[in-house]
């Protein structure tokens, strides 16, 4: 993947909230890309779990922040359970999701999910799923 | 004997069959299931940024709970609440920080001693007494699996059964240690111990989709049928979960899944709690099997236990 390095002004302070956020090392990734391997999303993710953390490790914030991955993300530990280096991948795409909060509206709100349909779903997907995706 | 547990908010209305089915098989085992009083939604999911901790205020309320009623163990059955509840105990444990901050939270909702005007009076800081564990744990460790093989009434030689475990029940293993995540054995042990066949197939600690069967619903059934077919091609007739929401993907789903692939002739999906309840002989009118989209005709055979072994 072909990503165009820019003078960021303050790199370090996106990476330093993410780490501070996360509780994660982000600079441990040595981009085996086990994460993306095991993950079962992968085939409709824009930027790979190993990409983004990648991305992170750059600064880029903004090739981050408006990739669909975070939207992906069911956080199901799969990679986290394979990283050889111990970094819990789900923690920082929570992380990134949580750094744009703040800067748009909710990637799925109850706005969005039809009166029948709502009544057909276990209560439990309807909690996680706005915990993870809604502010 | 009693036993608390906590049921969850799903298991109260959309999959009965998971609390009606695991209280009559613990009946069965004379063990009797007590609900913490007012227990609370446990919040689904582990908040895992340090910011949003106050995620773990609803978990830790009742543990509390638990904790002051006099119990020492909480079983849960399903996935989420588990994971949540058992790693919401683990930090209130070993991180002095959360520690002191939830206590802060959960003094609060203590009401005011209207004598004394003492809003301290009759709480004690919850330090994670309470010991959490899988229904599949409890059966394991503390009821054994010698003692469910001498109450089985029915013989299930003849049912060969996927378990599936889902992400929520193994991982992170540093946090929840149920089992190693990768080469899981406990349900295999459970239901070869009903004298079911276990049937081995690589995706049984896949994800099945999670939450996205709502945001992207494709992305759910592609995982879910992945994890179907791979159990069909091994030779299952059903798949076993523990969790309401691989239950609903799994299962619910079904439909979506044929018009995808149309030359997916459809699997039952069972929950745990029925295949034991079955074994230790409840009635089939007491599983809960009419919440199931896909029929579970023809898998529940009454064969005596005694009957077949003398």
């Amino acid at each position: 993947m072909r990503v165009k390095l820019k003078a960021s002004s303050e790199p370090h302070k996106f990476i330093e909230r993410i780490e501070e956020l996360s509780g994660e090392n982000v600079y441990a990734c040595y981009q085996c890309g086990r994460c993306s391997a095991g993950c079962p999303v992968a085939s409709e993710m824009d930027l790979l779990p190993n990409q983004i953390i990648r991305l992170v490790q750059l600064g880029l914030e903004e090739e981050v922040l408006r990739s669909k991955t975070l939207f992906l993300c069911a956080s199901c530990f799969t990679c986290e359970s394979r990283c050889p280096k111990g970094i819990d991948m789900a923690r920082v795409m929570e992380a990134v999701r949580h750094v744009l909060e703040p800067k748009g509206k909710d990637a799925y709100g109850p706005c969005e999910v039809s009166p029948e349909l709502a009544k057909e779903l276990p209560q439990q997907v309807l909690v996680s799923l706005f915990r993870k995706f809604s502010k | 004997m009693k036993l608390h547990y906590y049921p969850g908010c799903t298991l109260k209305e959309k999959t009965t069959g998971l609390d009606l089915s695991t209280r009559e098989a613990m009946m069965r085992l004379d063990i009797e299931l007590v609900e913490p009083e007012g227990w609370t939604c446990c919040g689904a999911e582990y908040p895992l940024t340090e910011e949003k901790i106050v995620g773990l205020a609803a978990p830790l309320r009742i543990l509390r709970q638990v904790r002051d009623e006099g119990g020492d163990i909480l079983v849960t059955t399903c996935s989420f609440c588990f994971a949540v509840l058992r790693r919401a105990n683990k930090a209130i444990r070993e991180d002095p920080l959360k520690n002191k901050r939830l206590n802060a939270y959960l003094r609060d909702d203590i009401k005011i001693d209207p004598w004394t005007k003492d809003k301290t009076t009759g709480f004690k800081d919850y330090n994670g007494e309470v010991k959490i564990l899988h229904l599949l744990e409890y059966l394991r460790d503390h009821v054994g699996y010698p003692r469910i093989r001498s109450l089985l009434k029915r013989d299930l030689r003849g049912m060969a059964v996927a378990p599936y475990y889902g992400c929520r029940l193994l991982r992170p293993q540093a946090e929840l240690g149920v089992d190693e995540p990768d080469q899981p054995r406990i349900f295999e042990e459970f239901l070869e111990a009903l004298g079911c066949r276990a049937v081995e197939y690589p995706f049984k600690q896949e994800c099945c989709g999670s939450y996205l069967s709502v945001s992207m619903p494709a992305a759910a059934s592609e995982a879910s049928y992945r994890i179907l077919r791979s159990a069909r091609l091994n030779g299952a007739k059903a798949v076993t979960v523990t969790c309401p929401l691989c239950f609903y993907n799994m299962d619910h789903r079904q439909e979506a899944i044929k018009e995808t692939y149309l030359d997916f002739p459809g699997l039952p999906v069972l929950f745990f709690s029925q295949i034991l309840a079955w074994a230790l002989g409840v009635d089939k009118e007491r599983l809960g099997l009419e919440e199931h989209s896909v029929p579970t005709e023809g898998l529940f055979i009454d064969h005596p236990a005694a009957e077949v072994r003398s």
